[in-house]
């Protein structure tokens, strides 16, 4: 289905509001039945300083669908799990 | 080198940051020294403690290659076999087999196409031209090819090409199949119905959007519920 059509079905004549609003549909799409899936890579660092186990989720990130880590002894990416609560043995992190 | 990793690694999310643990005493290939001492009190986590390329891999969805050229329910060609062969001079893939590409698995120039199953081929690549005798030369562009014999089983299959931002128009298609686009269309109609102020027809069509989007989830998924009837149920 073109654009046109959908604009044609909606009895809209803007063509840029009515891209911006399929756009704003697909995002709506994408956050709740998650129709295509998209990963990054980036190097995990050795901790020497106190912020370095921290990464920085994708900026275009619009549902989380998993973390994995690569298994270095056989190559393979495996699903990690999330916690809950950060170690409530640290006030303030500051050491690895 | 990380073992065991599913068990040993935990990920906790704050805000727009992502921060990594490593269970402390987990799996390593590390011998301790004689004169340390490892202090390992349970569960206790610590930070990651090595570098590995590539090492964190994010599954997410975004708003990635939103229009394509052409419907999703058209992007049917598709081709396998064994005899496919690929050359880095003219970055050609070729079959044996007399129009193979354009007749019998249905690719037009200009089409996508992602490679699988080769050694050093897999990849995404468009279609620029078809040559040799017989069409049996596939012209591509997008990806180097590598020289590779024939020999493994391939299969290449036309994928959506992405429509960039700039290009949007009104014969642009949004990246999703029919049924999502009778919702896109309920979520236009919202939107109109709001800038009118109209918001109980808004709200109408804002529920059959979401209608839509659980009916094309539930046509994924086959399942199917049964109940026993008691001997003396009304039937």
């Amino acid at each position: 289905m073109t654009v046109l059509e959908i604009m044609e079905r909606a009895g809209l004549k803007e063509t840029n509001l009515s891209v911006a609003w399929v756009k704003d549909a697909i995002h709506l799409i994408q956050s709740s039945s998650k129709q295509k899936i998209k990963s990054r890579k980036q190097d995990i660092i050795k901790s020497v300083g106190s912020d370095d186990n921290v990464y920085i989720m994708p900026p275009d990130m619009i549902a989380l669908e998993s973390i994995s880590i690569k298994d270095t002894s056989d190559g393979k990416y495996k699903k990690i799990k999330r916690i809950i609560n950060q170690p409530s043995y640290l006030t303030e992190d500051t050491s690895p | 080198m990380s073992y065991n990793v599913s068990e040993e690694w935990y990920y906790y999310l704050r805000g727009r940051e992502l921060i990594l643990y490593q269970l402390l005493g987990g799996s390593s290939n590390t011998r301790i020294s004689q004169s340390g001492v490892l202090r390992s009190r349970g569960t206790e986590l610590m930070y990651p403690n090595e570098n590995i390329e590539d090492g964190l891999r994010v599954e997410y969805t975004s708003l990635n290659e939103p229009f394509v050229a052409e419907a999703l329910e058209t992007t049917t060609a598709y081709g396998s076999g064994i005899n496919i062969s690929f050359a880095n001079s003219g970055a050609r893939i070729s079959t044996a087999i007399a129009n193979f590409w354009d007749t019998t698995s249905g690719f037009v120039v200009g089409d996508k196409i992602r490679v699988q199953g080769s050694t050093s081929n897999d990849g995404d690549y468009t279609i620029d031209s078809f040559g040799g005798g017989s069409n049996v030369n596939m012209v591509v562009s997008g990806s180097t090819v590598t020289d590779e014999a024939a020999g493994e089983r391939i299969t290449v299959t036309q994928i959506p090409k992405e429509v960039v931002s700039a290009s949007v128009s009104e014969t642009s298609h949004p990246n999703v199949n029919q049924g999502l686009c009778l919702a896109v269309v309920d979520y236009v109609k919202a939107m109109k119905a709001e800038a009118e102020g109209d918001l109980t027809t808004k709200e109408y069509y804002i529920k059959e959007f979401y209608s839509k989007l659980g009916d094309n989830e539930g046509n994924k998924r086959k399942i199917s519920m049964s109940f026993p009837s008691a001997p003396y149920a009304v039937r």
